[in-house]
């Protein structure tokens, strides 16, 4: 240890010396210690460090007094003091030392080495007896604070009277210095990471603000409750008291509050009832120049129409900014305070924010309406074309009626002989009535279909059966032109479940168009068989083909596509009105086909029905009415009872022969069967025999009408009624009534009311 | 026997034409209207065997052409068939549930049409 060395020989001077020595060394160390402890304290308040710093070396140093100036914006400025008084650091910090060698500090600030003056009365350089004639120092000596070999500060003490520093304070000062410089940069991290956290944190709020507002933009598309969400957080968010969405009207060149909050009713409703015009108006003003503008005092200017209501409301100060789409004004948002003050440009910044989101709000919710205001103008419409469709086909029925029943009447002959020619051109204008009427009826079909207003009457039918009936019809028309018709049908299959009248429609449409555009001695093959859970029906020609380019056209209306001159005219509708049709059954309809080999136009359909198509469902009676199975296979009576039976709200189901008759009575369950006795297939002795021997039908009535007269043995087979043709009306619906089918007074005529 | 009475209700003067032509021809007797009211009118006065209205008529139309008809006892049991161009199969419906006899679209089929109307004939005119 050097103190007991020292010790060893010396003299008391020596001692007294040592010992004073020892007691600087204690005190530097408790200073040290002190502020080290005062770092460690205050680490996270380095001001208090600062002020520790300055205390200590004022003490340490035996000084008068200490400061520490620190560089800001080119001039030393006055930070932290100790022994001087209010007027010197008042003064002092109005005046800051320059950068320059007038000062002590400044000088210390450039040399970056600490350096004392003796007495800055006799310093030529000194340039600031101001700041010495208000504190009274006479020497001074300053330690430069340096962070990263930059100048941050300067720490000096001040003795008033000349006494230059030793050396030992010269070293403490130095020390002082380096933690003031650690403790200032400290304080600047400590801010800078304040102000980074402020800033998150309002960053934070804002994003969450706007967040907010999004969701309720995406969440609703009331549109007042977007604004009102918008106008709520835009007050929020700027520490405002109120404010309010003004939308404008291009029409009244004006505003009108769309939105408000923080607002009294009354001043709302004043603001309501006062013209707000674009022209006159701050927030007019603001939309014209397309930037936020603000009134920090409404005392201190002249109102305007709308200034003057918040005015009178207790409002003070208002900022308006502008909400554009496009350059097109759409609207201003306003906030507004009850105390007079400017508004940061951070402020109006965040406003902006919120009146783009307005201005987008509104934007969609005009869109939205726009939408909303054509799709119900179009409704209209397409209700018109409906209602206009409807309408004239039934104008041109009228005159059709008569066109087609005179041509039969003449063809009937009903008023004497024709010769050939004649017969000829009759038979013309007959058949091109008939045309035309069918090409009505599959635009009223085309019609209904795309307005959504074809219904289906589902029921499950024969396939079979239904083919047959399709090619029954081409028939004559084929042999004529020496064509070889067949049908094909799998033998697992049986009913399908669709529309029978629709699929009856489409098979015939199909089937006419393959006769149509087969040349003489060709074929044309119809065939049907299961896929998976669909049926598939397929009608093959051996015709001219449809070229690739051709195959989407010729489903498109009034197209006939490349595949040549038809025999006979077409509606040019047909192949349009199938494919829709096959649609609403849920299927699809398609075609392939070679040139000069023939053409397969096919479709498939759920088998059973998957319930998207409207109708009753098999057993179901047709609106309430009951349902009757007509098994007969005579056109002419068929179309007679079937207007009898309809005639009498009876739904009616037909089968064309014994084996489709008795699958539909399986089927359908009906109330009632009428049934022919010559009929293709099984007779009707034998659907009799069936029906009665199986005991899911064994139960349902059945009135035998044929022009055989076997009553015995129909009644015998079990039959309820027996009728002999020609049948009358009243004869068909007594036998039904007999049978409970319908009521009695819906024949006899004297119970009407 | 006695020939069937038809009144037939039409506004059309051709189709109304071509429905007398082809029911005289077949043998029945017929009168003829040419608005709803006339119908009423003649229907009560006449008392045919079956009248045949259109839907579509001047005036009041055969909807109403009906009801009245039905409300007074003196038409109330005559038989009244809907002759109409409203092709769609709810328009027969409509025309069923409203208290029509029966339904028979136009065109019409000159061959068939006579036995569609003696379909709806009360038992004793049957010619």
């Amino acid at each position: 240890m050097p103190e007991e060395t020292a010790a060893g020989g010396a003299s008391s001077d020596e001692s007294a010396r040592l010992l004073a020595d020892l007691a600087d060394a204690r005190e530097q160390f408790a200073a040290t210690s002190e502020v080290l402890t005062a770092l460690g304290r205050h680490a996270s308040d380095p001001d208090a460090v600062l002020d520790t710093i300055v205390e200590s070396a004022r003490r340490l140093c035996r000084a008068h007094a200490a400061q520490i100036s620190l560089l800001q914006e080119g001039s030393y400025r006055l930070s932290k003091s100790v022994g001087l008084s209010d007027e010197y650091t008042e003064h002092v910090r109005r005046h800051p030392m320059a950068q320059d060698r007038s000062t002590l500090t400044g000088r210390v600030g450039l040399d970056r080495r600490i350096q004392q003056v003796a007495d800055v009365l006799a310093d030529p350089d000194y340039g600031r007896q101001d700041m010495q004639r208000l504190a009274g120092y006479r020497t001074v000596m300053s330690a430069p604070m340096l962070l990263d070999d930059h100048v941050v500060g300067v720490l000096s003490v001040l003795r008033n009277q000349v006494d230059p520093f030793d050396a030992r304070s010269t070293g403490l000062l130095g020390a002082f210095a380096s933690q003031a410089a650690i403790a200032v940069h400290n304080v600047n991290l400590v801010q800078a990471l304040e102000a980074r956290s402020t800033e998150l944190a309002r960053n934070l709020e804002q994003l969450r603000a706007l967040g907010e507002v999004g969701e309720a933009i995406s969440a609703s598309l009331d549109l007042d409750q977007v604004l009102a969400a918008i106008v709520m957080n835009a007050v929020r968010l700027t520490h405002t008291d109120g404010g309010s969405i003004m939308e404008y009207d291009e029409a009244e060149r004006g505003f009108s509050v769309r939105s408000a909050f923080g607002t009294a009713d009354d001043v709302l409703d004043r603001l309501r009832g006062t013209r707000i015009d674009l022209d006159s108006t701050l927030v007019g003003r603001a939309t014209i120049e397309g930037r936020p503008l603000a009134e920090p005092d409404l005392d201190q200017i002249t109102l305007d129409s709308h200034l003057q209501c918040l005015y009178d409301g207790g409002w003070r100060s208002v900022a308006a900014v502008p909400m554009l789409r496009q350059s097109r004004i759409i609207g201003a948002l306003v906030v507004r305070r009850r105390t007079a003050g400017a508004f940061t440009d951070e402020t109006l910044d965040l406003l902006q924010n919120f009146a783009a989101q307005s201005a987008l709000a509104i934007h969609n919710a005009r869109l939205f309406r726009e939408v909303e205001t054509k799709s119900a103008e179009l409704q209209v419409v397409s209700q018109h074309k409906s209602e206009f469709l409807a309408s004239m086909s039934h104008e041109l029925r009228t005159p059709l009626n008569a066109v087609i029943g005179f041509s039969e009447v003449l063809l009937e002959k009903m008023f004497g002989d024709l010769n050939e020619r004649q017969e000829e051109y009759l038979h013309d204008i007959w058949s091109s009535g008939k045309h035309l009427l069918e090409l009505l009826n599959e635009i009223l079909d085309l019609s209904k279909v795309e307005a959504g207003k074809m219904e289906l009457d589902l029921t499950a039918f024969s396939v079979r059966g239904a083919l047959e009936y399709a090619m029954s019809l081409v028939r004559e028309r084929a042999s004529l032109h020496a064509i070889a018709l067949s049908l094909d049908v799998a033998a697992d299959l049986d009913v399908v479940e669709a529309d029978e009248l629709r699929f009856k429609q489409v098979v015939l449409n199909l089937v006419t168009n393959a006769v149509k555009f087969t040349p003489a001695g060709g074929s044309v093959t119809v065939s049907a068989r299961r896929e998976g859970d669909d049926l598939v029906v397929a009608v093959t020609d051996t015709g001219v083909g449809v070229p690739p380019e051709d195959r989407d056209r010729i489903f498109e209306s009034f197209q006939q596509g490349g595949r040549g001159a038809p025999k006979e005219e077409g509606t040019g509708l047909g192949l349009t009105l199938s494919r829709r049709i096959v649609e609403l059954l849920n299927g699809r309809l398609w075609l392939t086909s070679e040139v000069g080999l023939g053409s397969t136009f096919a479709f498939s359909i759920p088998l059973v029905s998957t319930g998207s198509a409207r109708g009753p469902s098999p057993g179901d009676s047709h609106a309430g009415f009951p349902r009757v199975v007509l098994v007969e296979d005579d056109r002419p009576s068929l179309d007679l009872f079937s207007a009898y039976l309809e005639g009498a709200a009876i739904d009616v189901v037909v089968a064309r022969d014994g084996e489709e008759g008795l699958q539909a009575v399986r089927r359908q369950q009906p109330a009632a069967v009428i049934l022919d006795i010559r009929l293709p297939r099984m007779d009707g002795w034998d659907v009799l025999r069936a029906l009665k021997a199986d005991p899911a039908t064994a139960a349902v009535p059945v009135v035998v009408v044929s022009i055989v007269d076997e009553r015995a043995k129909g009644l015998a087979l079990g039959a309820a009624g027996y009728l002999v043709k020609p049948v009358r009306r009243d004869d068909l619906l007594q036998a039904l009534a007999d049978v409970r089918v319908v009521d009695a007074s819906a024949l006899t005529d004297t119970s009407r009311a | 026997m006695v020939r069937p009475h038809v009144l037939v209700v039409e506004d059309n003067a051709k189709n109304l034409k071509l429905v007398k032509d082809v029911l005289e021809f077949a043998g029945f007797g017929v009168s003829e209207a040419r608005s709803g009211e006339e119908g009423v009118d003649l229907a009560r006065r006449l008392q045919p065997d079956v009248v045949l209205l259109d839907l579509q008529l001047p005036g009041i139309d055969g909807m109403e052409a009906l009801r009245q008809l039905r409300a007074d006892p003196v038409t109330s049991a005559l038989p009244v068939v809907a002759v109409t161009a409203f092709a769609m199969k709810s328009d027969r419906h409509r025309t069923l549930v409203a208290g029509f006899d029966g339904y028979i679209a136009k065109p019409i089929s000159v061959r068939d049409f006579p036995d569609q109307v003696r379909g709806f004939l009360r038992t004793k005119s049957v010619p």
